[in-house]
């Protein structure tokens, strides 16, 4: 089985936020991108599937600024993956989804695949809308907020369950699929030392930046505008009472006469 | 600007889903004046497509096929895309649900149009296009957005816009074809369905109200207590991840970085101590109350409203009082008894 797995560099989790200095956006200076959340997920259920079905390959690809995207790749080597394809990210170019799409169909088009895994959602901006606009793109079936991805080789297809408000579907279909993953518990591995060091040396595809510019459309459709931190909370207004029946009777009355959140 | 809006809604068990009244509201934000055209898709659609026409629109659209019913982002990206066509419409505003933000990924690439998903305000729209504001990083920021050009997909995050109140005089309904469906997006089936192990009420993500349980409960049955607490407010039961561990609650319970990301007017956290593994999943709360024993708690820097006290007391009293203001029998009993 051929897979794909694609991966976002985003700040470490315990990066501090704060605005970059035109107000716009993340301020990324000092901050280190790493993989992480349910692209890391992706990567350990990428593996889990090459060693559940004899002969498969496991290319991992990611786009963003050169040394960040590099980075992440080296880290997905380092865990077991065979490949890696390096999108260049234009140099200061705002994407959308849809672009974002036409760039990752770019390595998609390069080889085929049976499987192509995402996190459901980035670590960072968390939109969670790239693995049915992949899919649109290419022209496959796409599943998002999947869990428990297993492939049938009786059958030649994958099932997989799905989560939605109302509980979870089951699904089994062929390959070729695009599939946002959901698991968050699935115990991603750590690389051993040896593999950190080996994966240091091994080659990476890349794509460069104006190949890249070139599917994109003419013109920027998204920019960030504001990035806001919550204002500082100040701390709860405590409620005083003598008996609880008292605190109560203050809590209702502040929600529903105050915050007017009582139904 | 006048502008073409087109909303689409889902709908739960033949009714029309709370999510789709928001998408409703909030395309007629964006209309400024023109007009705005609800959307279902699927099967068995009268149901739903007349409770969408009560709820603010100027028209309903039913696309009806047999290949819209499961719920498959492609085919209904097409779907909608070519009602958005039929109707000129130069926005497509998507229901705040796991599904809609599916939606906003096929349709944005089938359309050739920015799309963004889990939009809590819409800032600001003009002639260029819209501006909105939609959590990121766990819910510790906040990124405004600007998206441009002749054609916009926004997916709402659930709660944020309110629904319009109903319309006395429905909006007409006609039916419009499903465009033909490549056979490659058709791909496989669904085999099997498993209801979420219900709290009784509404649906974590979706409910306005949530009441959260932690460790600090003790013992899996006094969860009574907060079902009770819950059922007074028509909320939904969620839980800290201690308790989903100890497997006092099922993982659909638990709020977290690991579980999920509510974002609803009104938060109750109940013996949590506001680990930041928590609070990520529900730090966007509009206004967050904490009841926890531990004046030192950490919940108590992000809750709006405090009381420090023995949840085994607080709980049942604030139980007592919603119900006697709200004019709820207490359960067992017949009214006025
Ligand atoms: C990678 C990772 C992911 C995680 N993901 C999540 C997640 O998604 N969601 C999540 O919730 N956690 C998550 N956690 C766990 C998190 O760190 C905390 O351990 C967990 O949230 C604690 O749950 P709790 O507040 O119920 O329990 P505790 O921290 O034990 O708090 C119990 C609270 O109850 C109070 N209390 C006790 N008795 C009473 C009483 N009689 N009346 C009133 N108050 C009382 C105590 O004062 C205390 O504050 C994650 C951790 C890790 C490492």
């Amino acid at each position: 089985m051929e897979i794909l797995v694609l991966v976002k560099p985003v700040p470490e989790s315990e990066s501090r936020l704060r605005p970059s200095p035109d107000g716009r956006q993340l301020d990324t200076e000092g901050v280190k991108f790493v993989l992480a959340g349910y692209d890391e997920s992706a990567v350990e259920q990428a593996l889990l599937l090459k060693e559940s079905v004899p002969g498969s390959k496991v290319r991992a690809v990611a786009l963003g600024p050169a040394a960040r995207a590099e980075e992440v790749l080296r880290a997905t080597l380092a865990l077991g993956c065979d490949a890696a394809t390096l999108l260049e990210a234009p140099p200061g170019r705002e994407l959308d989804g849809a672009e974002t799409a036409r760039a990752l169909a770019l390595a998609a088009a390069k080889g085929p695949a049976d499987l192509i895994l995402l996190g459901k959602q980035s670590g960072d901006q968390e939109t969670g809308i790239l693995p049915t606009a992949l899919a649109a793109r290419i022209g496959r079936p796409g599943f998002s907020n999947v869990l428990d991805l297993r492939w049938d080789p009786g059958s030649n297809r994958f099932r997989f369950a799905r989560a939605t408000e109302a509980g979870e579907e089951r699904w089994e279909v062929p390959a070729p699929l695009v599939v946002g993953l959901q698991q968050a518990w699935n115990d991603p591995r750590t690389a051993k030392l040896q593999n950190i060091l080996r994966s240091r040396k091994l080659p990476i595809d890349r794509i460069p930046a104006a190949e890249v510019a070139a599917a994109l459309g003419p013109a920027p459709r998204e920019s960030a505008t504001k990035f806001l931190l919550p204002p500082p909370r100040t701390g709860a207004k405590m409620i005083e009472y003598g008996r609880p029946e008292e605190a109560a009777e203050q809590l209702v009355r502040i929600l529903r006469d105050t915050a007017r959140v009582l139904p | 600007m006048s502008r073409g809006v087109l909303a689409v809604a889902e709908s739960v068990d033949g009714h029309l889903a709370a999510s789709g009244r928001e998408a409703a509201a909030a395309a007629r934000s964006l209309s400024e004046g023109g007009t705005v055209t609800g959307l279902v898709l699927g099967t068995a659609l009268a149901g739903p497509a007349g409770e969408l026409s009560r709820a603010g629109v100027d028209r309903v659209l039913t696309m009806e096929a047999p290949a819209l019913e499961g719920r498959r982002a492609l085919p209904w990206a097409a779907g909608i895309a070519a009602a958005a066509a039929a109707t000129s419409a130069s926005v497509v505003v998507l229901p705040g649900t796991a599904f809609g933000r599916e939606l906003a990924g096929a349709v944005g690439s089938l359309w050739d149009a920015p799309a963004t998903a889990g939009v809590t305000e819409i800032v600001g729209s003009d002639a260029e296009g819209i501006e909105v504001a939609r959590p990121a990083f766990g819910g510790r920021a906040t990124q405004r957005l600007k998206l441009t050009g002749p054609r916009i997909v926004l997916a709402l995050r659930a709660n944020s816009v309110p629904p319009a109140p109903p319309a006395a005089v429905p909006a007409p309904i006609e039916p419009i074809p499903a465009p033909e469906l490549a056979a490659g997006i058709l791909a496989g089936e669904p085999v099997g369905f498993a209801a979420a192990a219900s709290t009784g009420g509404p649906e974590l993500t979706q409910a306005a109200i949530v009441v959260s349980g932690g460790r600090g409960l003790k013992a899996p049955e006094n969860f009574a207590l907060l079902e009770e607490l819950a059922r007074s407010l028509g909320a939904a039961v969620g839980a800290s991840r201690a308790v989903t561990d100890a497997g006092w609650k099922p993982s659909s319970y638990q709020v977290g970085q690991t579980g999920k990301s509510v974002a609803p007017q009104l938060y109750v956290a109940v013996g949590i101590s506001g680990a930041i593994q928590h609070l990520v999943g529900m730090m966007s709360s509009r206004v967050i109350v904490a009841i926890n024993s531990d004046p030192n708690a950490p919940i108590f820097r992000v809750a709006d409203f405090g009381i420090v006290g023995d949840l085994f007391q607080i709980v049942p009293a604030l139980t007592a009082e919603i119900r006697r203001v709200r004019g709820l029998a207490e359960p067992g009993r017949s009214p006025g008894a």
